[in-house]
């Protein structure tokens, strides 16, 4: 009997797989077969062994038969869930058919992973806050991969990496949400005024599976306590008519106007820059001493809302 | 020398030879020519064996084009017009139906607004009135004379208008703007229920076009014009692709060019600004293509553009920011609804931005750029300024929207499809880190960081904490972007008016690069130059001029 010919097999990807991954993630790797002498194999099977020692085997898929020889097929790996590096082997098995023999080849990929990534968000944060009063705040940790994280902590420092509260999330994710856990945590304000920016930092410890820790930073403008009551009264200037939710800044201090176009505000002495905004109208900017509770009363002309279609300007 | 210093004799007798040595070699069909279209070397050119064979030919069935066509019927030539579209309207179909003539015509005697011609023409000569003084005066004292003579014959062509004045718009200093009555056929608009009053003005139009016997080609593709030879001699017709092969339709009277503009053609637009790279999309797309066809042909066989200044005067809506936010074309009021008919391709709605407090801008890099609650040329300045990126020196890159679930409450977003396009479009998140990786569209061209996007967001939160935006100086920035889920919603400054096109005569006839006329080939509308005019009023005005004057057969 003839001893086959024999032919060189190669192995490739089409691309280099990531450094790096999060851990559990599909990785699809595209893998070129290709015969030294030019012949077709995407007809044979390839096997995989993972970093577990298992070995499956990926069939050619039913499209293959009229491929070329040079076409790539698709390779799913899955990533373990323990963090490190892990290494996969891609294997073209031998194979004798008409009297030629390819030969096996393999091709190792290895993959580094990573824990899942988390992100914060950090909401209803009241503004401003008085000095050395205290004050809640919503705290969100989402895990990349939607992992419950219920039961876990978050911590907020102040600006000077001084832990000043924690809490722990809740069981059950905050609405409109895909998986965004939170909890309400109460802080205590600076004893001066001024801007300040705290810190939240999850450690995302005690979860099944590893992750990142994450961190995410606020501000909040902490004010002096209050001396005085501000009442503003916003009207339409030609009607006199009160405009309802009209939106009222003094610098850190802000309102809005209730049905009687009325706001207040409680604030300690000193001169601001009172502005008043609502769409569809125009009030200017005026400066307001606040010696004692003052009311002042601001005159809105209505801007007639712009055509969109006419959008000539000169 | 002419007007505009457009020299006529030579040209003509040069026509006048050339057209007769042609002739003289025979003709098969209806009639034979030297095809110089794109790209065609004269030494190569072939017979032509016509089609088709009518007086006039007009590329294009919009406003301009239905205008000269109409008129060129009335004045007695035969007359087709060929439009790539599925149907007709161009861009006066999905248009507000604002026109803008005056003169003293009969609506405006009615409301009592004393106007004339000559009004007209000083308001749009005007000096400082950027949107006015790039124009070519010779153009604009036609346009004046034709107000009062356009307004007849929309009117006397069944066009209805509501009667209520508007204005004074832009340079004029009379009210001028009457809006045209919705055309009544829901069926046969486009974007239903969006007060898409031009419906009315292209309909009616139409309608009277083919009771006059104006055959119209739709889904017919003007490939190239003919012309007896490449810089030289008559123009003769046109090849156009349709569905069902190639036709050649000789025009022997004339040609008229009213295609539409260049707005979305990112090569020709960007002569006149290079910063107008692809990122900016085409408001009236996804019904109708402003690919420059017309002018591309025309400058094949040697024509010139004209008032290119007025293209880059940063007057009216050569740009202008997104009002329908999370869709790929959220121009102005033009909203294309579930029950549209192009709805499968414009894909959503968009959310309709009330307040632009709600939301902050950011760029590729995931950095603000400018005060969002500016919509002047300064804003589109800002958004189209280089943004770091080496590999593309040129645009601004798309401008994406974030804001957070209390903007949505107050804006009354329901920010799911069919309001918002997933794909490419629009993204949200639990938090802000995991947006910015979320934001993939074929213009971002590279991922956008989560960690510079918080910061971007923490930074501007605080400017709201303190009332004062210390970077942009946004007017006392009112609302943190801080409760989620947060979204990112495709916001990239949308292009609308083409302000510059071809060189043309009063009569309407197309000037080449050395400011000679080329016989029997004329312009209109958007794709002709000199008067920077937003809308519809010049499309009327000289489409008139040119149908009448194609259908002399000389001007």
């Amino acid at each position: 009997m003839k001893d086959p010919q024999t032919h060189s097999t190669h192995l490739e990807l089409t691309e280099p797989a990531p450094p790096e991954l999060p851990i559990g993630s599909d990785l699809v790797v595209q893998v070129k077969v290709s015969c030294r002498s030019g012949c077709d194999l995407s007809a044979l099977p390839l096997t995989v062994t993972g970093p577990d020692g298992q070995t499956a085997t990926i069939a050619p898929g039913p499209d293959r038969a009229a491929t070329s020889a040079d076409d790539a097929r698709d390779v799913t790996l899955m990533a373990p869930l323990a963090v490190g590096t892990h290494a996969w082997t891609i294997r073209l098995p031998s194979h004798e058919s008409d009297g030629i023999l390819h030969e096996e080849c393999t091709l190792p990929v290895c993959v580094t992973t990573r824990p899942h990534a988390t992100s914060l968000a950090v909401w209803a944060v009241p503004s401003p806050v008085v000095m050395r009063e205290r004050f809640r705040i919503k705290v969100g940790a989402k895990s990349a991969a939607g992992s419950g994280l219920g039961g876990t902590k978050i911590l907020v420092s102040d600006q000077s990496g001084r832990l000043i509260a924690q809490g722990s999330l809740r069981d059950t994710p905050w609405p409109g949400t895909s998986a965004l856990y939170w909890t309400e945590v109460e802080v205590p304000a600076p004893n001066r005024e001024g801007m300040f920016w705290c810190t939240v930092n999850f450690a995302a410890a005690d979860i099944d599976t590893p992750h990142e820790r994450s961190s995410s930073k606020f501000s909040v403008a902490i004010v002096r306590p209050p001396e005085h009551r501000l009442t503003i009264e916003v009207l339409e200037r030609d009607s006199k008519a009160p405009i309802e939710d009209a939106q009222v800044r003094l610098g850190a201090y802000r309102a809005a106007t209730d049905p009687c176009g009325r706001a207040e505000v409680a604030m300690p002495k000193g001169t601001y820059d009172l502005a008043v905004w609502k769409v569809g109208y125009d009030a200017p900017v005026q400066t307001v001493d606040v010696h004692d509770d003052v009311s002042v009363q601001v005159e809105a002309v209505i801007v007639p809302p712009e055509n969109p279609d006419a959008a000539w300007l000169m | 020398m002419g007007e505009n210093g457009i020299k006529r004799g030579p040209g003509r007798d040069a026509h006048a030879v050339s057209r007769r040595a042609f002739l003289s070699k025979g003709a098969a069909g209806v009639g034979a020519a030297a095809l110089v279209g794109t790209g065609a070397d004269e030494a190569a050119a072939q017979a032509v064996k016509w089609d088709l064979s009518v007086d006039v030919v007009i590329i294009g069935a919009g406003v301009s084009g239905l205008a000269a066509a109409i008129t060129a019927r009335d004045s007695g030539a035969s007359v087709i017009s060929v439009d790539e579209n599925f149907d007709i309207g161009g861009r006066g179909m999905l248009s507000g139906g604002r026109v803008h003539l005056g003169g003293g015509h009969a609506l405006q005697q009615k409301f009592g607004i004393k106007d004339s011609a000559d009004q007209v023409f000083k308001d749009w000569v005007r000096h400082d009135a950027a949107a006015a003084r790039y124009s070519d005066r010779d153009l604009v004292r036609v346009f004046a004379d034709e107000n009062v003579a356009s307004f007849n014959f929309l009117t006397e062509n069944g066009v209805e208008f509501i009667e209520k004045p508007i204005g004074p718009e832009a340079a004029s200093t009379v009210p001028r703007t009457f809006v045209t009555v919705e055309w009544q056929n829901k069926d046969e608009i486009y974007a239903p229920g969006g007060d898409r009053n031009g419906s009315g003005l292209v309909r009616r139009l139409e309608q009277s076009a083919r009771k006059k016997g104006v055959q119209i080609l739709l889904r017919h593709e003007m490939k190239s014009i003919v012309r007896e030879q490449a810089r030289s001699g008559k123009v003769l017709g046109i090849t156009v692709a349709h569905p069902g092969g190639t036709l050649n339709i000789q025009a022997r009277k004339g040609v008229i060019i009213a295609t539409g503009g260049h707005t979305g053609n990112v090569n020709f637009r960007r002569t006149f600004d290079p910063r107008l790279t692809e990122e900016y999309q085409q408001a009236c797309l996804p019904y109708v293509y402003q690919g420059a066809k017309g002018e591309l042909a025309a400058m094949d066989i040697g024509a010139s553009l004209w008032g290119t200044a007025n293209q880059t005067s940063e007057a009216g809506a050569a740009i202008t920011k997104t009002r329908h936010i999370g869709c790929r074309w959220g121009y102005s009021s033009l909203v294309f609804q579930p029950d549209s008919k192009l709805f499968p391709l414009a894909k959503a709605t968009g959310l309709t931005v009330g307040d632009w407090q709600n939301m902050i801008f950011v760029k590729q890099n995931g950095q603000r750029f400018w005060n969002e609650v500016d919509g002047s040329y300064r804003f589109f300045a800002a958004a189209m300024a280089h943004n770091g990126d080496p590999s593309k020196l040129n645009g601004g890159g798309p401008i994406w929207a974030i804001f957070d679930a209390d903007a949505a409450a107050r804006e009354k977003w329901d920010p799911k499809p069919p309001h918002v396009d997933p794909d490419g479009y629009f993204a949200s998140a639990d938090t802000i880190a995991e947006l910015a990786p979320r934001i993939k569209n074929p213009h971002q061209k590279k991922p956008m960081s989560g960690a510079v996007l918080e910061e971007t967001v923490s930074r501007y939160n605080s400017f709201v904490a303190s009332g004062t935006d210390t970077d942009f100086k946004k007017p006392t920035p009112m609302y943190k972007i801080e409760k989620p889920p947060f979204y990112a919603a495709w916001a990239t400054p949308i292009l609308h008016d083409t302000l510059t096109g071809l060189r043309s005569s009063t009569n309407g006839e197309v000037i080449d690069i050395r400011g000679e006329v080329i016989p029997g080939l004329y312009c209109s509308g958007e794709a002709q130059g000199g008067f920077a005019q937003h809308g519809l009023a010049r499309c009327v005005t000289f489409g008139r001029v040119a149908g009448r004057n194609a259908a002399k057969g000389a001007a």
